[in-house]
């Protein structure tokens, strides 16, 4: 059984068939990269898989369970967390609370513990302020701890993102181009830490244009054009074949 | 850089404190032989004050809404009237049309922030699914509709009459007017003091960091775990309980409740005070309504030392008001005490 799997997934905007019939099923510690021209429909199919966008037919299954249209918050509780294409960080926020937010079963977010600023909420409050500074160390970003996120480049947006996102612990990653305006540096140091983020048996899939790194970091490439699969299997084999070279490269092999 | 951080504990107990003294205080006024005098120049500054306690709680429910959640809210008055009417209708001894139930006055206290609570909800359950801008045209036209209500229908809400007799506790116990004056401007800033301590402890615990976690980016703050829905409608259920505090505080200090105390005007203050004083930080938006009362009250003594009428004096006062609010909005956006970083407005 796969960890995580799309069946038939179709979503339509307007006429247009972002995705059309897509299956696709990813393995428990599998490091899967996702490519495919602009417009293949890469972003949609993230969206439909997180509960951002109910797909209009087809079913999401995680670990064997129906989660198809589930909403984004339940999906983070069974363990599924994704970034964004455009990354997102709370603004108006610190880098800090950005992290911090993310922690799951902190009572403090209920009214009455926050009211009456009860143990269990003060003690777990400890715990997620010594992971989130961890966290933030890890990234790089303790000298910009208190700034606020507006104040970040691109590059340390797209860490701080990464940051947020294992406070969560997922089993399942999904990061929409995270390499996506990045200095080679810092994808260099993106890329690594996804890799040892797999090596502790996370799951992780990555969509990404980038694709020097993409191809060298993950263990299985599966290449979408106009919202089905095209090609799926190891990079080197994938990146070989002639309809991806047709759709993707446009003939041109680099 | 201004960073807050929000350690949940210490900090906001000092209002809790000073709310509970604050009540002692006053309770001893009511309850013991104990007198004030006050001065005859000072009558109109109590009456304003309290007055001022009482939008206080406005204040800090509207700033839970839209300071911490983003939520806008441009009909806070109707919570705040639906509070003062149910305390009211319930409460009254005998009104000259209207409800008049004659029940204990807590129990009408109680109704009254029930009351405004289930409203509350129930606008929420409308309408905070939707764009932002849905909540605020929503609350808008709920406050019309609820005006419209509380003039026409006469045998419930006693028109533009309103509902009289509705106990007043603290002049029941307290004879002379001095002592009861102070004694009511202390019990209620006692327990706006006492909303402080509140608002601050659930904005400062985790609970906060998710409302403006909503407040910046409600998509991130779901694909990290967080039902935003459910803190949405609680901050705006909140906030519309607090409203309804203040009503049914009101009636029982003012003995009496007509549409007209619940107009638009009650709205826009307290939107100006917290705009003014800046929005996301409690004693900000307290300070920024005392600014607005505050220069109301000026002016009216203004008003003697003028050479104009009262007429000409009314629409100089709203033109000075409406350019101290330019000046703000040009030179502090983000309010006289806001983090324009933390409100997300460029300087």
């Amino acid at each position: 059984m796969s960890l995580l799997a799309a069946e038939g997934l179709v979503k339509e905007f307007g006429g247009l068939r972002a995705i059309d019939q897509l299956s696709v099923s990813i393995e428990e510690g599998e490091l899967v990269g996702v490519m495919g021209p602009n417009g293949a429909g890469k972003s949609t199919f993230f969206n439909c898989v997180s509960g951002v966008i109910p797909p209009d037919d087809g079913t999401v299954t995680l670990e064997g369970t129906d989660v198809t249209s589930d909403s984004p918050e339940s999906l983070a509780h069974r363990g599924l967390v994704r970034t964004f294409q455009d990354t997102r960080e709370l603004e108006t926020m610190t880098v800090r609370d950005n992290v911090r937010l993310a922690a799951p079963d902190q009572p403090g977010e209920r009214t009455l513990p926050a009211l009456l600023r009860s143990s269990s909420m003060r003690e777990r409050e400890e715990t997620v302020r010594k992971r989130a500074d961890e966290l933030i160390e890890m990234f790089d970003l303790d000298h910009l701890a208190d700034e606020y996120s507006s104040n970040l480049s691109g590059g340390q947006r797209k860490l701080l993102e990464l940051a947020r996102t294992l406070m969560l612990d997922p089993d399942v990653l999904l990061l929409d181009e995270p390499f996506a305006g990045v200095n080679p540096t810092l994808t260099r140091e993106i890329a690594d830490h996804i890799r040892n983020l797999n090596a502790d048996g996370m799951t992780v899939v990555i969509i990404e244009h980038e694709l020097e790194t993409l191809t060298e970091l993950v263990d299985r490439l599966i290449v979408l054009q106009q919202g089905r699969l095209l090609v799926e299997g190891e990079p080197e084999v994938v990146l070989e074949d002639e309809r991806v070279i047709e759709a993707y490269l446009g003939g041109d092999s680099k | 850089m201004n960073v807050r951080d929000r350690l949940p504990s210490g900090h906001g107990d000092r209002a809790l404190i000073a709310g509970v003294v604050c009540i002692l205080v006053g309770a001893l006024f009511a309850l013991t032989p104990l007198r004030v005098q006050l001065p005859s120049a000072f009558y109109v500054f109590v009456e304003v004050g309290i007055l001022f306690v009482i939008y206080g709680m406005l204040v800090l429910g509207l700033d839970l809404q839209y300071g911490h959640t983003g939520l806008v809210n441009f009909g806070h008055v109707v919570f705040f009237a639906v509070g003062a009417y149910a305390t009211a209708m319930l409460s009254a001894q005998d009104s000259f049309a209207g409800i008049a139930l004659a029940y204990p006055w807590p129990l009408g206290l109680v109704a009254g922030v029930i009351a405004a609570a289930i409203l509350g909800a129930a606008v929420s359950l409308t309408s905070i699914r939707l764009r932002g801008d849905f909540l605020a045209i929503v609350t808008l036209a709920t406050a019309e509709i609820f005006h419209s209500l509380f003039v026409n229908f006469e045998d419930i809400f006693g028109g533009n009459v309103g509902i009289l007799g509705v106990p007043r506790p603290i002049a029941a116990v307290v004879s002379d007017g001095d002592t009861r004056l102070a004694a009511t401007l202390l019990v209620l800033g006692g327990i706006t003091l006492l909303t402080l301590a509140a608002v601050t402890r659930l904005t400062d615990a985790p609970y906060g960091r998710v409302l403006r976690a909503i407040r910046a980016d409600e998509l991130v703050t779901r694909s990290v775990g967080k039902s935003t829905i459910t803190y949405k409608t609680q901050s705006f259920v909140y906030g519309a309980a607090l409203a309804g505090l203040a009503g049914g505080l009101f009636a029982l200090y003012n003995g009496a409740v007509a549409p007209g105390f619940f107009t638009i005007q009650v709205t826009v203050t307290v939107w100006i005070g917290m705009l003014l004083g800046g929005a996301a930080n409690h004693r900000a938006v307290l300070a920024g309504l005392a600014i607005i009362m505050g220069l109301r009250l000026i002016s009216r003594f203004a008003l003697d030392v003028t050479p104009v009428s009262s007429d000409v004096f009314a629409s100089m006062r709203l033109i000075v008001v409406g350019l101290i609010l330019v000046a703000v909005i040009r030179y502090r956006p983000a309010g006289i005490w806001g983090d324009p970083q933390e409100l997300g407005v460029d300087q």
